[in-house]
């Protein structure tokens, strides 16, 4: 009974690659402790990188998850699906979940990652939009897009621009409204991208730059008998397709740490070893800024391996450990001897 | 106070025995105030939920009213209020949802009022003082409006053209509309205030000497604002550079005031904006629709901690401008005499600053360079007193300084606004210049005249439902991008509709509701506790009375022989009537308690 009282309970907020590998890492250092991952999702742990393959008939939500459910259950990891955080008392060390309920941690490690990110010059026509960010909106956006249908894509980061290369490879067709987020998150001088872009072009996909129609001025939705989607540029003219996909990048979600006693910025911003200035509260993932003595900044560092890296390591540190964030990943876009477009952010095990 | 006794209203006692009382009872005012956050977060003092109330009724004339007997401005301040009263709303704590959109709400009450509706005000029989007001802003007009109504001859001494001052001259027409200010401030300035715009005070040619104000009038209050923009703070060669000169370089409060003035202003097609208010997302929100292509707002810390609307910030980043965190400017860069960008120093988040502002930690050896071809400063702004040819003592940042009477340390001027408190917000201009202009006036006549009573008002039924709790926040419907975009005075916000503004009122908790469990009829029967949605009815052994004689903390207990009353917690309480309706006694009373004033 002594022993059960000093056990600590790790609790994990998001159940993503960070997320997960965090849970994992915990486990194996603690093997005594209570390890809760608390995610909004309703299937557990998969890839969001496999999600193109909805594109190719691939709809069974069971061969998206990472794991079997017995591997949380043998390493005795909770994991509570559905659940939304509303809050977080840094002070009390205490969650708070939208249905009330109340959950005390001794760490906890926030993994929340991020959303799609909408311009807020285009947020009003969001209902009009398929994201692509969950296994929910993937089969959603599979479903609303015919066969060899038409798909145009907004802004193009390199998670749209990865979908973009499977519709093209399945016989649909894609104009990628380009702008300043397309490549994100890679940072592209203004000498590199014609290049990229002429790429982009090379392997199938159709670019109008948003700038050179003066913006997009609305998005709209087809008549009956019509193409389902128009987006209409601000020089009058248009594009008609099945569907109009967000691409801009993500936006850490980080709502509910709001009034929780960590510093953010855009997202939670920790020193190098991934802690918050919340007391045992860390981070990992796209939800955290990372200081980097090397840039003197707060940046963010994206990729599956980076966020493994910085779930395994959060996990480390909590348990003990003060190792600083290291990256394991390189982040450079280049185009490969066929002229395609080839991301070190496409890589994924 | 010997007038004013309650009637035998004890707790049980049936509604329609019960009267309306007036009560100066401390413990009364005390739990308005700690009751009813929002009133009193609000500087003015606005009674929030007894207009909400109004529009709930669809009287929205009376709940126009009720704004105007605190702030009479309402549909200005409903536009453009910083709402201080929304960030201490009830329904925003922690598990209750979002708060009440009281601001929304104040323009409802305004812009769906009949036309012609008729406007109440308590007139006093002249005086005979008069005092003369410098400055037409927010602060010279609500107390011009106020010592008129108190019977005094005031006239107003305005350097501008036009009366208003920030609100004319600082605020974009596409925030305020200019036919809303110009008709509130004739309602505000009809009761015989003269207004003399143009009028300069100072020893200039042309200009009326302060002397002369002293000679002709019983009583000067100066309400000029901060109307200087505060320089930029740089370092190295630029620390004590002269930017005014420099191509690109203009002051937020300048820009502005010139644009306002009918001076046609220009900016490159990169504008960075520094600063972190009201103004510097104004003069973003400028810069865009005057053709930059890309408006840059610059900030120390981030956007969680900068003192503006999460709605304002959401069209400013809907109209393209973006804002970066985390950095202070500490030089510029530039080629000969024109500006191309500047040089900051990556921050890191500090402490907080007296005031609830977060502090802002530079990073040595962090410098970078953001080009840009104009820099708007809009960090700060100033006090001006080389006017005054009077010396008036100042305090440490040069705001004048004031004693409990608002007067100056000169006998006879008085000061109110952000001349005294330094730049903050119009609701705060205004609930300021009202209370000097009841020192003044008391300071004329001798005495006090006003005094602050608690209206205790039974009610014989809860006026709200359970489901109204779960009603979201109703949106403000806004013009479209390119409708907003055409010109600069196309309002962005268009008001909350009768439907919308009936399910937003419906939220409001109604916290000037008093809910009270008579104990001595109380059968301890627990009904009340088991409906109850929150932890809002207590057993007590007692609770203690703070040093102003308000209720203060409940003394709890779960022993029943230690229990000596069942307590609505009025703090946790969200007024749903549960309780009220399980009662098998009716020990359960409802009471609206409103503060107001009455006449000594």
């Amino acid at each position: 009974m002594t022993k059960a009282k000093n056990v600590r309970h790790h609790v994990v907020i998001g159940s993503g690659v960070a997320g997960s590998q965090a849970a994992e890492t915990l486990r194996d250092r603690e093997p005594d402790a209570r390890v809760t991952i608390l995610t909004l999702s309703s299937l557990l742990f998969y890839n969001r990188y496999d999600l193109p393959k909805v594109f190719r008939g691939h709809r069974d939500w069971r061969e998206f998850l990472a794991y079997p459910a017995d591997y949380y259950r043998d390493r005795r990891i909770d994991v509570r699906r559905c659940s939304r955080v509303a809050g977080v008392d840094g002070s009390r060390r205490t969650i708070t979940l939208e249905h009330k309920e109340e959950i005390r941690f001794d760490t906890l490690l926030v993994a929340s990652g991020g959303r799609g990110y909408i311009p807020e010059e285009l947020a009003e026509f969001r209902p009009l939009m398929h994201p692509f960010a969950s296994y929910t909106e993937a089969v959603t956006a599979a479903n609303v897009v015919p066969d060899r249908g038409h798909v145009i894509m907004l802004g193009g980061d390199m998670i749209g621009l990865d979908l973009a290369r499977t519709l093209v490879d399945t016989r649909h067709r894609v104009t990628l409204v380009a702008g300043p987020q397309t490549f994100w998150p890679h940072e592209v001088a203004e000498d590199e991208r014609p290049g990229l872009i002429a790429a982009l072009e090379n392997m199938g996909v159709e670019v109008v730059e948003a700038a050179d129609a003066g913006g997009i001025a609305s998005i709209e939705q087809g008549a009956k008998g019509l193409s389902a989607r128009r987006v209409l540029f601000k020089d009058g003219t248009e594009l008609y397709g099945d569907a109009v996909m967000p691409f801009f990048g993500l936006s850490p979600s980080v709502e509910f740490m709001l009034g929780s006693g960590t510093d953010i910025e855009r997202g939670l911003l920790v020193n190098p070893a991934l802690r918050t200035t919340g007391e045992g509260i860390y981070a990992a993932g796209d939800v955290c800024q990372i200081w980097s003595d090397a840039d003197k900044r707060y940046r963010f560092f994206y990729g599956w391996k980076n966020v493994r890296a910085m779930g395994d390591l959060a996990a480390r540190n909590i348990t003990g450990g003060d190792d600083p964030w290291v990256p394991v990943q390189d982040e450079k876009l280049h185009i490969d001897d066929q002229g395609k477009l080839q991301s070190p952010f496409w890589e994924y095990e | 106070m010997g007038d004013i006794k309650p009637p035998s209203n004890a707790p049980g006692t049936p509604a329609a025995e019960q009267r309306e009382y007036l009560s100066d009872d401390p413990r009364d005012i005390g739990w308005v105030k700690q009751n009813v956050p929002c009133q009193t977060a609000c500087p003015a003092g606005t009674n929030v939920p007894v207009y909400i109330r109004e529009i709930i009724e669809r009287q929205f004339g009376r709940s126009y009213e009720t704004n105007r007997e605190a702030n009479v401005l309402p549909g200005i301040l409903g536009r453009i209020c910083s709402r201080p009263c929304e960030s201490q709303c009830r329904h925003g704590w922690p598990g209750n949802g979002e708060p009440v959109a009281i601001c929304h709400l104040k323009r409802v009450a305004a812009d769906l009022k009949d036309a012609g509706h008729r406007i109440t005000e308590r007139l006093y029989s002249p005086t005979g003082k008069r005092v003369a007001i410098v400055g037409a802003g927010p602060a010279g007009v609500a107390a011009a409006h106020d010592l008129s109504l108190l019977g005094h001859d005031v006239v107003i001494f305005e350097r501008e053209e036009r009366a208003g001052g920030m609100l004319r001259y600082g605020i974009p027409e596409f925030r305020l509309p200019r036919d809303t200010l110009d008709i509130e401030l004739h309602n505000a300035l009809r009761l015989g205030v003269q207004m003399r715009t143009g009028a300069e005070i100072g020893n200039g040619e042309g200009q009326i000497p302060m002397a002369k104000l002293e000679q002709d009038f019983d009583a000067v209050l100066l309400a000029t604002g901060c109307m200087a923009a505060s320089p930029l703070p740089l370092q190295g060669d630029w620390e004590k550079r002269e930017l005014r000169g420099l191509e690109g370089v203009e002051y937020g409060l300048d820009f502005l005031v010139q644009m306002h003035r009918g001076v046609k202003k220009v900016v490159g097609k990169r504008v960075a904006v520094v600063g972190a208010g009201f103004t510097a997302l104004d003069c973003a929100r400028v810069a865009a629709r005057l053709g930059a292509q890309e408006v840059t707002i610059h900030i120390r810390t981030a956007e969680e901690y900068i003192p503006v609307t999460q709605e304002e910030i959401f069209e400013a980043k809907r109209e393209g401008v973006r804002i970066k965190g985390l950095r202070t400017p500490v030089g510029l860069t530039a080629e000969g005499n024109r500006l191309t960008g500047i040089e900051f120093v990556q921050n890191r988040l500090g402490g907080w600053r007296a005031g609830g502002r977060r502090q802002a930690i530079p990073i040595e050896g962090s410098e970078f360079i953001e080009p840009c071809d104009t820099i708007i400063i809009a960090i700060g702004q100033q006090t001006v007193n080389d006017f005054l040819g009077t010396r008036l003592e100042l305090d440490r940042w040069g705001n004048v300084r004031v004693g409990e009477d608002g007067m100056t340390s000169h006998k006879g001027i008085f000061a109110a606004g952000d001349y005294v408190n330094g730049a903050s917000t119009v609701i705060q201009a205004v609930g300021h210049g009202r209370q000097v202009a009841k020192r003044i006036d008391a300071w004329l006549m001798g005495r006090e005249r006003r005094k602050q009573v608690v209206r205790i008002v039974p009610v014989e039924q809860p006026l709200r439902e359970r489901a109204f709790d779960f009603i979201p926040r109703q949106h403000m419907p806004t013009a479209p991008l390119d409708e907003r975009m055409k010109d600069g005075a196309h309002e962005v916000e268009l008001g909350l509709d009768d439907k919308l503004a009936f399910e937003e009122a419906k939220r409001c908790y109604l916290c000037n509701l008093r809910y009270q469990i008579d104990v001595d009829r109380c059968i301890f029967c627990r009904a009340c506790i088991e409906v109850a949605p929150r932890n809002c009815i207590k057993l007590v052994r007692g609770v203690e009375v703070n040093d102003d004689g308000a209720y203060g903390k409940l003394l709890e207990t779960k022993e029943w022989n230690q229990v000596g009353a069942i307590w609505i917690d009025n703090n946790e309480c969200i007024r749903c009537g549960q309780c009220f309706k399980a009662c098998p006694v009716q020990c359960i009373s409802i009471s609206r308690c409103e503060l107001t004033e009455v006449e000594v």
